[in-house]
């Protein structure tokens, strides 16, 4: 079953916002997920200690470079999606995780650190294929964007969609409720309000439906 | 709340590749196109220092060479572990500067 790595050696992307977005809406849409967390900084650990885990979310933590393949393996099995949260910044754990990926996905603000830092994980997709000998999927997503985008952010969109780089649309806005997530755990529904909840919950939906087609597509139609 | 609802997914329609055994040989792969770009081991590397004692979990002070000889020598002298020689020496400290202690 498939398997989507989140990197980006960048810190503060958005890297455990994605991923827990992503578990808990697939999550709900049905798919049986497991959420790895290989972040010291424990972002999804803490996440996922606030509250009793949904349903359907297994949660794994305190995988290091040296377990991480074969963690990948023994949960890469029939009806399950995993989701492996990666640390920020350029490890072997991070070539490690990529090389069992169904689908990377590096989340970047529309900043030109983001892009320039974030641009090192999508030439390590690039380094695995050749290496590996097998096409890797990978995709960005925009994180922590507003109603109304920045000439930069839209410069730098422009130049990744002209690379042929698959930018996930729509991007993952700011919400406050997804910075809530970490202070009250589970997911979007559970919370109490905070700001555009409606706006929160439909970008999570949508958001997590276009990472459902990529997986769902044939690789060929990918790029 | 919202009443929105999510998608569905259809498990059956979830495409995936078959990935590389985790063979010594796929793993040093996966390395060296990794450190080529930086992305080298950063593993931590062990806890550095004097281990903890193994019987207490203490982890003892370290000290100059010379204390740590004198202190070994006068507690094989004397026939006692060094820890008793330290709360000897915490005793008179206490008494000295008026601080109380537990012992």
């Amino acid at each position: 079953m498939p398997v989507i790595v989140i990197a980006s050696p960048k810190g503060g992307a958005g890297k455990s916002t994605t991923a827990i977005l992503l578990a808990t809406e697939l999550a709900l849409a049905g798919a049986r997920t497991v959420l790895f967390d290989c972040d010291p900084n424990r972002s999804v650990s803490i996440w996922a200690s606030r509250k009793k885990l949904p349903k359907n979310i297994e949660f794994i933590n305190d995988v290091g470079e040296s377990e991480i393949i074969r963690a990948i393996k023994h949960h890469d099995t029939d009806g399950k999606i995993v989701i492996v949260d990666l640390e920020g910044v350029a490890s072997r754990l991070v070539s490690r995780a990529i090389s069992q990926a169904d689908l990377v996905i590096t989340p970047m603000r529309g900043t030109t650190l983001d892009a320039t830092i974030g641009a090192r994980a999508l030439a390590l997709v690039a380094e695995e294929e050749e290496a590996l000998g097998r096409e890797i999927r990978h995709a960005v997503v925009f994180t922590m964007t507003r109603a109304i985008r920045s000439n930069q952010h839209k410069g730098i969109e422009v130049s990744l969609k002209g690379q042929g780089v698959d930018v996930i649309d729509p991007p993952l806005m700011e919400r406050a409720a997804y910075s809530a997530l970490f202070e009250f755990g589970g997911n979007l529904r559970d919370l109490p309000p905070q700001g555009n909840m409606e706006g929160a919950i439909s970008n999570a939906i949508e958001f997590a439906r276009a990472v459902y087609q990529r997986l769902a597509e044939p690789v060929e139609a990918a790029a | 709340m919202s009443e929105q609802q999510p998608f569905s997914v259809d498990i059956g329609k979830l495409r995936t590749a078959a990935k590389p055994e985790a063979t010594s040989q796929v793993i040093q792969t996966s390395d060296v196109a990794g450190e080529r770009l930086g992305f080298v081991n950063r593993a931590p590397k062990g806890r550095g220092g004097r281990q903890p004692s193994p019987r207490t979990g203490q982890v003892h002070a370290k000290t100059l060479p010379h204390v740590a000889e004198e202190i070994s020598a006068e507690a094989k002298r004397r026939g006692v572990v060094q820890g008793v020689l330290i709360e000897e020496a915490w005793a008179l400290y206490c008494h000295q500067n008026g601080l109380e202690t537990g012992g």
